[in-house]
């Protein structure tokens, strides 16, 4: 991560099942209103306007970015270069029987290994579950 | 001591299972031995392998492809202290039920045939882990969560689903601590019967 030394940088990360209350945990926990939050969307610089900013669902960004034959792991690197501070929130959807379709194996595969990664580089990570968040690191 | 470490696709648990089965083997200078449990049958499965063996390069593992009767690996091993790191009860439990070809004469005993072979597939692996165990210093067992999509599978899934569940059960049941691996960071689950802090899985 390249860090401008000068601004203090900080991500943190969410991760949870389907339904478990995540972003709402995270609004409370934080005093934010939904303005901040970006859903399925990383914002470019010029729409960076709020100090903090929260991405919500990036498992489904992901997948369209795949689709789309964009390199997400990249993309998100360097959203989070750019940003100051911001919120990442996303599904685990690693936790089921293997796909049949080969599309789905790896977009499973890469959102999983793209969470170890923002995991590595996050201040802070927690796992939400029934709406109550676990810091695991 | 024998370790259970689950986690979901991508979750960072063979990474983790390695380095710990690393640090234990060191502890008391035993052999290193990967058991794998997974068949190649495409491209992607040699991709799949390509990238586990990378990761294991010149950490000193034996490696014993061992895709159905788990504890024949045994013979394969040399005497002496042994740290065994099996990899994965998913293949493995699939293997057990799936191989082989089967022919039925009517529903009825497709069904009772196909509950039978997930009952000796439970029984089988439990009694292969068993003897392992019982021949080994320090033994890991990387199983995988697949029990949370909340999809209703075809039967013969939903048999392989519990029969996983059970084997699981059973390996956390003999297992010192239990760990699930989720972004990559080791959660501990259970340790020694007791409060699975996580303080008592720092080693």
């Amino acid at each position: 991560m390249y860090h401008n030394m000068d601004v203090e940088r900080k991500m943190n990360l969410v991760i949870g099942g389907y339904a478990q209350g995540k972003l709402q945990y995270v609004l409370q926990k934080y005093q934010l209103e939904e303005n901040v939050v970006w859903d399925a969307a990383l914002p470019d610089e010029k729409e960076m306007l709020s100090e903090i900013i929260v991405v919500n669902h990036l498992h489904q960004w992901v997948r369209s970015r795949l689709l789309d034959g964009g390199c997400p792991e990249e993309e998100v690197q360097s959203f989070v270069n750019r940003c100051g501070n911001c919120i990442i929130i996303c599904d685990e959807i690693g936790n089921g029987i293997v796909p049949m379709e080969a599309f789905e194996r790896k977009y499973r595969e890469r959102t999983g290994r793209m969470l170890i990664q923002l995991a590595r580089e996050a201040e802070e990570v927690e796992r939400v579950i029934c709406g109550i968040g676990q810091k695991i690191k | 001591m024998m370790v259970l470490v689950i986690g979901g696709s991508g979750s960072g648990k063979s990474a983790y299972a390695e380095e710990l089965a690393c640090t234990l083997a060191e502890r008391e200078d035993t052999a290193k031995y990967y058991l794998a449990a997974m068949q190649v049958f495409d491209q992607e499965d040699e991709r799949r392998v390509a990238r586990h063996r990378a990761l294991r390069k010149g950490k000193g593992f034996l490696t014993i492809e061992q895709p159905v009767r788990i504890e024949s690996a045994l013979d394969k091993m040399e005497t002496g202290g042994r740290t065994v790191l099996l990899e994965c009860i998913s293949n493995l439990t699939a293997n057990e039920m799936f191989s082989g070809t089967q022919t039925f004469s009517n529903a009825q005993t497709f069904h009772e045939t196909r509950v039978r072979k997930a009952e000796e597939t439970v029984e089988l692996i439990r009694q292969g882990i068993a003897q392992i165990r019982r021949e080994t210093t320090h033994l890991i067992v990387v199983s995988n969560n697949v029990f949370e999509d909340g999809i209703v599978y075809d039967p013969s899934t939903m048999d392989y689903l519990d029969a996983m569940g059970k084997i699981n059960r059973q390996l956390a049941a003999w297992a010192d601590r239990v760990v699930e691996v989720v972004a990559g960071i080791p959660v501990p689950v259970a340790c020694g019967g007791t409060d699975g802090n996580r303080s008592a899985l720092s080693w």
